[in-house]
């Protein structure tokens, strides 16, 4: 794409009409420009239309925009095989132009554009900075320092905001030479300007403040974000070591950093978002004494007391005030890095921790309005972060972590204070329950926090209360309460706490409080509900010592129809419609109940009608995936007792998995192929007609071509074959199926899927029903060798050549063969089944082409042949390399082709369904272990004609496997004579 | 010869692998950004205030505080002392030796009397190019001394002040030869020392002037100051990072003998001068590693460790020590040998650093016994049935973060078996169960809960052996009471790919819910 007049033009038509209201020139000028996207040199032309002065701002920022996203796709095109269709690179030539171009360009534009562009360097500084830009930081550095003498916040803290997002790498890489000699290339150009900045925006800010008044907020606005910026670059080269520049002027830092923790900037302060600028200053700060604490502990303890003692007052402040979250917990952060400190002892003053529990902790723990709009607005986000360990940064819980902090080292003190706070809590709220219930979810939320997490997902145990006596005098009486809906979150909370701790609640206790779990199913708020079906869902999961389940059908059994109509009821609150902790309880009591056909019917009526609505648009994966275990379910236990019930359930279920497969809805097929194949297999021959409509959709090779469904079609397959395997036969059916093989394995993309559908064929039709079409299918796969012999598809073969071995012999397999070509058999065998066997992985295919191999070479007269000795002989080579060398040292990875879901643009993925499922059939049961089966195979053989083959080995195996063999009939103990 | 690509034998030390625990020989980054952690009597500039040979005449003024006026009148004073010099410098008349002498005297005495010497009042008044005059071949031998002195001094200044004896570096290194009288030559090398602190640019510099050979030939004879010295500029010059030097220098003919017998024998000022030119050998070049270990040197190391108590010594002494056990498998395959008593001797000194007081000297001692940790099943049970294990496990709980961070390795490289491929590595269940038995995964946790994502990972990989390898699955139950469970959650979300699918995966294999589990 050239850069002249008429191009501007252009690209400046097509960003206006991105932005217009009406879709059709929108999607017209969409489209345009991503067929742009591929002419060389588009990236350049739209970074010159960004900075085309004469161009409309709006014009201009869209192509800001464009620009950064053509240069994530396209800079280093992703080489993953699932990221979606690949974008033609950008080309070297012109990404030196825009390398070239960009910070100046970034510098010079409005704040927006600037973002925009800030956003776009980055992604080039991922890829190439340093190595491949070298001219990067000496740019910004000489930018800055010009920016700085003429104070130019503006630019400063855009290269500032530069630096930092390129730096950010050294905070989580691992410190290796290469990142080292990245960090220090950053650091001996970069360390020293950034303290001059720093140094020089902090008497900015000083000498404003001064000014009565505490300066014009205007002017501190951009300095406090330079600051903040400055201090995050010092975190990231400050994360792997202590770098010499920053020891050398800790002094300087610390002295800065500390002011900003001790002063007050009251005409910013005096305004919210002023406030949250100061603190976002003030977090970043903390975050980094915090990295100084826990790893330079002993060059900065010099600095330890008036820090902590700054940080300290600070939280005192900030931890009585609603917002400010971010600086209340890395300011908890820093001083619970110090409790696990060497210098520890700080805490142990007389009054310390009772003072720290007074003042910081109970105040971070308490409720906020935050959190009660939270619970009232948005239940998913509330129960990831209250229930689901998503709270890693949330005031409460780090709150107490700064509790388990100290209690390191201060374990009774800590528990004795926290005891002693619980009771005082719980006395305020009996005092007067409605107006302090805050103070007993306070109470409540210590004890759960502070316990020790255990297996099995979310149990816990404590040493802070007496957790019998507790439940039974806090908890219990909130469960048993008859308004549900009363004090919703401290009903919450008790359902959590109960869920928590159930593994340590008698089973008479639990037991006798079901019938008010059940009720709260119906409690309005959604957090409630779906914490009561949570708390069923995992009291059915607590096992006793032995492994044995505590709570059983017969426990629960005569609850169960009132459960489920709960249950289902509470799916149809609002927003709770595909609430996924009730459809896992749903699932846990289909599991565990006995399923009467009292019960299977509702339930089989109640999920279907689910089925059909979340048909129309899947949303939930979670919730969806929950409701198709559960019919699978339904369906194995309730035919497990009765087999009649499955006529009944497929009238049910035979509309709902019609409209999925008739209006191929595309998330739900392979659990649609799977169910029916879990029918299927229920049935008894003959099958019903009504089925063989659905083999005709197996038959479709649009089916196969998505690989998410090939797992559930294959499981699908193998049932029709087994169960009816003569309908199979009828009708040409038999040609259809081989015609989809067909058509799979002749392209490189779809082969493996090809295989699938032969491989169940061979493996579960008699030979007999077969052969007549075995010409047909060595043809098809020897064209396929002809033309496009990738690695994959050579293994692929081979195993198909042994699955066939094994299953109807080797005489078959060498004159089905040969059938097609006259001694085509040994070519395929030298030239292919030789060199491809040892690349052979997985436990199954191993173990299967190894003996399928060794029968070849102890069974096949073609091979037993005198004239056959050379290539006897570089089989059994590997054979022995394929037993006896572990998989990375034979295998070579291959780039992968590109997976088949690309090609045609599903982004759905096989899921299992675990209770529809079968296990993965190994086609060899009886032989267990392949080495064995080598030698013993071996030895009879050579008994026949001693002398004969270790001559050959002798002559055609490499000395190691030579060694190898010896050392594998030693273990077996037998002897190749 | 090939040589020293300084990136074969420093790669990542750990495959990022579960269960890939550190059973590998770990050698410290080839790069590092951080300080050099010498100690301050080994500070890489050096002020000369007392003569080198001792005959120094300026009285030594113990307070070293300066006030402004003085230091004010020290600085003229010295643009005085250079004016007189230029003036001497171009007077050729009678007694014009003497006068230059006496020139230079005046300024030298000026430029030692304080802890901070009025270099920047020096230069400015044109001291430089008198100097590398007065250092002019065939001028007398005290000349030479005095004039190597004070550009000795100037050098100890600040980098752009050192630098300005670049026009002097080619007759320093002259005056080196065996041609110049020891004190001349001591002096110069002194100067050169200086310069060579200051960093790769200008050691590069001195290298390509060829100021290593003669600086080798410093370190033969048994005259101590000298050697001292020499050894001193040498530590500083093949300081790299590239590894040429340090492999020229063990290459020039009698250094390495020079090197064991000064070890041997010297008073403990001299070995551990010496002392840090084998860090710096044995840091950078693998060939002259290779020397080293085939010498025999590791026996006055340990003789040395064993024997003082001089921090100073014992520093250099234990990386030199860590640096060969770390750098060449020979030294633990062939030399430190299980049943020879030199390895006794060995894990008996490593035993005492552990019990020092300093940290530096117990960071050490960690490090080196996690690399024999790396080696054979032999070295495990020898390190695991000494007395080393108890403090190892008192530190894990005890000590700052660097330190528990390299016992953490050690425990860690005892409990696993050396694998040849890579997979997980077979446990050695013995230590396994003892170490932990004796309350030694707690530290391992917290070490999860780290902001240092190596130890994390290392945290991460005894939690995996614990997980897998405690009898009776006993490991999650272990783990559980640790709260591991909480602390491994907390890399659900970690931007660091690969700590993130340890733990996760971990989580999910040993604590997931049993999904379906109701069959």
């Amino acid at each position: 794409m050239e850069w002249n007049a008429e191009t501007l033009q252009y690209l400046s038509q097509c960003f206006l009409h991105t932005l217009s209201p009406q879709p059709e020139p929108r999607r017209r000028a969409e489209s345009s420009l991503s067929e742009a996207a591929d002419r060389p040199n588009y990236g350049l032309a739209v970074l010159r239309l960004v900075a085309e002065p004469s161009v409309d701002e709006q014009i201009r920022q869209a192509a800001a925009v464009n620009f950064k996203n053509h240069l994530k796709a396209r800079w280093v095109p992703s080489n993953d095989p699932n990221a979606g269709s690949t974008f033609s690179p950008i080309l070297d030539p012109e990404k030196d132009q825009i390398k070239a171009l960009i910070v100046s360009l970034m510098l010079s534009s409005t704040p927006r554009i600037q973002s925009q562009l800030s956003e776009a360097l980055a992604v080039i500084g991922k890829h190439d900075f340093p190595k491949s830009w070298p001219t990067l930081l000496p740019e910004l550095i000489s930018s800055l320092q010009k920016a700085a003498q003429s104070s130019d916040y503006a630019s400063i803290n855009g290269i500032l905001g530069t630096a930092n997002s390129i730096f950010k790498k050294f905070r989580y890489q691992y410190k290796t030479n290469d990142l080292l000699l990245d960090l220090k290339y950053c650091l001996d150009n970069f360390a020293a300007p950034l303290l001059e900045i720093f140094l020089k925006t902090a008497s900015l800010i000083d000498s404003t403040a001064a000014a009565p008044g505490g300066g014009s907020p205007a002017t501190l606005r951009p300095l406090f974000e330079s600051q903040r910026l400055c201090c995050r670059i010092f975190f990231s080269l400050n994360f792997q070591e202590l770098p010499e520049f920053f020891e050398d002027h800790m002094r300087e830092w610390m002295g800065e950093f500390r002011k900003y923790l001790t002063t007050n900037y009251p005409s910013l302060e005096s305004s919210s978002d002023g406030l949250a600028l100061v603190d976002e200053l003030r977090a970043a700060v903390c975050e980094n004494i915090s990295l100084y604490m826990e790893k330079n502990e002993e060059e900065f303890q010099g600095y330890l007391n008036e820090f902590a003692s700054a940080v300290w007052s600070l939280l005192t402040n900030v931890s009585q005030s609603s917002s400010r979250d971010k600086l209340a917990v890395t300011a908890m952060k820093f001083l619970t890095t110090v409790s696990t400190s060497v210098h520890h002892t700080l805490f142990a003053t007389e009054g310390v921790l009772p003072q720290i529990c007074q003042s910081i902790v109970i105040p971070n723990v308490r409720l906020r309005d935050e959190d009660e709009e939270l619970f009232e607005m948005n239940y998913i986000e509330f129960i990831r972060r209250d229930m689901e360990g998503s709270d890693l940064d949330t005031r409460r819980r780090i709150a107490c972590e700064l509790l388990k902090g100290i209690a390191t080292n201060y374990k009774k003190q800590v528990i004795d204070i926290v005891s002693v706070q619980i009771q005082n809590l719980l006395s305020s709220f009996a005092a007067n329950p409605s107006a302090n219930w805050k103070d007993k979810d306070c109470a409540i939320y210590l004890v759960v926090s502070l316990a020790t997490k255990k297996a099995g997902g979310t149990s816990v145990s404590t040493d802070l209360v007496d957790v019998q006596s507790f439940f039974l005098s806090v908890i219990v009486p909130e469960l048993q309460s008859q308004d549900v809906n009363g004090f919703p979150m401290l009903k919450a909370g008790s359902l959590k706490f109960f869920t928590m701790f159930r593994g340590l609640i008698q089973k008479p206790v639990a037991f006798q409080l079901f019938p008010d779990l059940i009720r709260f199913l119906g409690a309005e708020s959604n957090v409630v509900h779906s914490y009561a079906a949570s708390c069923i869902e995992k009291l059915l999961l607590v096992k006793d010592e032995g492994g044995k389940a505590r709570y059983t059908s017969a426990d629960i059994t005569p609850v169960v129809p009132v459960l489920m109509n709960n249950l289902f009821n509470a799916l149809k609150f609002p927003e709770s419609e595909e609430n996924q902790y009730i459809m896992k309880c749903i699932l846990r009591v289909l599991a565990v109940a006995d399923i009467s056909s009292e019960i299977a019917g509702p339930c089989i009526v109640g999920l279907t009608s689910i089925l059909n609505e979340v048909c129309k648009n899947p949303k939930n994966p979670i919730f969806n995936h929950y409701l198709f275990e559960s019919v699978a379910i339904l369906v194995r236990r309730a035919c497990e007792r009765d087999t009649s019930l499955i006529s009944a359930f497929e009238a049910s279920l035979f509309p709902s998995l019609q409209t999925i497969l008739a209006n191929d809805v595309t998330e739900f097929l392979p659990y649609a192929f799977q169910l029916l194949a879990q029918l299927v297999e229920l049935n008894k021959p003959p099958i019903s007609p009504s089925y063989m409509q659905i083999f005709v959709l197996l038959l479709s090779p649009d089916s196969w071509r998505r690989s998410s469904n090939v797992p559930a079609l294959v499981r699908l397959l193998q049932a029709f074959l087994q169960k009816a395997p003569h309908e199979i036969n009828q009708e040409g059916r038999l040609n259809q199926v081989l015609g989809i093989f067909n058509m799979l394995v002749s392209s490189g993309s779809t082969d493996e899927q090809g295989f699938y559908v032969l491989n169940t064929v061979i493996e579960n039709l008699e030979y007999g029903v077969i052969s007549p079409y075995m010409g047909n299918i060595w043809n098809v796969l020897f064209m396929r060798l002809q033309n496009n012999r990738t690695v994959k598809f050579q293994k692929s073969l081979v195993i198909f050549m042994s699955l066939f071995l094994v299953k109807h012999g080797a005489q078959n397999l060498v004159d089905t063969m040969n059938a097609v070509q006259a001694n085509i058999f040994l070519v395929i065998l030298e030239q292919f089944w030789i060199p491809n066997l040892k690349l052979i992985t997985g436990a199954i295919e191993l173990k299967l082409t190894a003996v399928a191999s060794t029968r070849l070479i102890c069974e096949s007269p073609v091979l037993l042949d005198a004239a056959a000795a050379r290539v006897w002989g570089k089989m059994l080579d590997s054979i022995v390399t394929l037993l006896s060398r572990p998989e990375q040292d034979r295998v070579e990875e291959e780039p992968e082709m590109p997976d088949i879901a690309e090609n045609v643009g599903y982004t759905a993925t096989f899921v299992k369904l675990y209770n529809a499922g079968k296990k993965e059939d190994d086609p060899l049961t009886d032989v267990k272990d392949p080495k064995q089966f080598l030698v013993a195979s071996l030895t009879k053989l050579s008994a026949v004609t001693p002398g004969r083959y270790p001559q050959i080995i002798n002559e055609n195996l490499e000395p190691a496997n030579q060694t190898a063999l010896l050392q594998l009939c030693t273990t077996y103990n037998c002897q190749i004579v | 010869m090939a040589d020293d690509s300084t990136a074969s034998h420093r790669r990542d030390p750990i495959k990022s692998s579960v269960g890939n625990v550190a059973a590998q020989r770990r050698r410290q980054n080839a790069v590092t950004v951080g300080k050099e952690r010498r100690e301050s009597l080994v500070r890489a500039k050096r002020l000369c205030r007392v003569g080198a040979t001792g005959d120094g005449d300026v009285p030594v003024e113990e307070n070293d505080m300066m006030t402004d006026e003085e230091g004010f009148l020290l600085d003229a004073q010295t643009s005085s002392a250079v004016e007189e010099l230029k003036s001497a410098v171009a007077y050729q008349g009678k007694g014009a030796m003497q006068k230059r002498v006496n020139a230079l005297r005046e300024l030298r005495r000026l430029l030692s009397k304080s802890e901070f010497p009025p270099v920047e009042a020096a230069l400015k008044a044109g001291a430089i190019p008198l100097l590398v005059q007065c250092l002019s071949f065939g001028s007398p031998d005290e000349q030479l001394l005095e004039a190597a002195w004070c550009l000795t001094n100037i050098a100890a200044g600040k980098p752009e002040e050192t630098k300005a004896l670049l026009p002097a570096l080619p007759l320093l290194v002259a005056h080196l030869g065996e041609k110049s009288s020891l004190p001349v030559a001591e002096q110069c090398a002194w100067a050169l020392g200086n310069v060579a602190g200051e960093g790769e640019e200008l050691r590069n510099v001195l290298l390509s002037q060829g100021a290593l050979p003669p600086l080798a030939r410093m370190m033969l004879p048994n005259k101590g100051s000298t050697v001292r010295t020499a050894a001193w500029a040498l530590s500083n010059l093949i300081k790299g990072p590239d590894p040429k030097a340090a492999t020229e220098l063990i290459k020039v003919d009698g250094v390495l003998d020079a090197i064991l017998r000064h070890l041997r024998k010297s008073d403990e000022e001299l070995a551990t001068e010496v002392a840090w030119v084998v860090v710096y050998l044995s840091a950078l070049s693998n060939f002259a590693t290779g020397v080293l270990v085939k010498s025999d040197v590791l026996q006055p190391l340990v003789e040395r460790l064993a024997t003082s108590n001089s921090l100073q010594l014992l520093i250099p002494v234990l990386r030199s020590l860590g640096n060969l056990v770390a750098g060449d498998s020979h030294t633990t395959s062939t030399v430190l040998i299980p049943g020879h008593e030199i390895t006794y001797g060995v894990i008996k000194v490593l035993v005492k650093c552990l019990k020092s007081d300093h940290r530096v000297l117990k960071k050490e001692a960690s490090w080196v016994l996690s690399n024999i940790a790396a080696g054979s099943i032999e070295h495990k049970q020898l390190i695991y049935s000494s007395e080393a294990v108890p403090l190892l496990l008192r530190l894990l709980s005890t000590a700052p973060f660097d330190i528990r961070k390299e016992v953490a390795y050690v425990l860690g490289n005892l409990c696993v078996a050396p694998t040849a491929g890579e997979g997980k590595p077979n446990l050695i269940n013995e230590h396994l169960v003892s170490l932990v038995q004796r309350g030694c995964l707690s530290g391992f946790i917290d070490l999860i809960r780290s902001a240092d994502i190596e130890a994390a990972r290392l945290g991460l990989q005894f939690t995996e052996l614990v997980l897998r390898g405690m009898p009776n699955g006993d490991g999650p139950k272990l783990v559980e009471q640790e709260d591991g469970i909480d602390a491994m959650e907390r890399y659900q979300f970690h931007e660091n790919e690969d700590l993130r699918n340890m733990a996760n995966g971990l989580v999910d294999k040993y604590f997931g819910e049993d999904y379906g589990v109701n069959e």
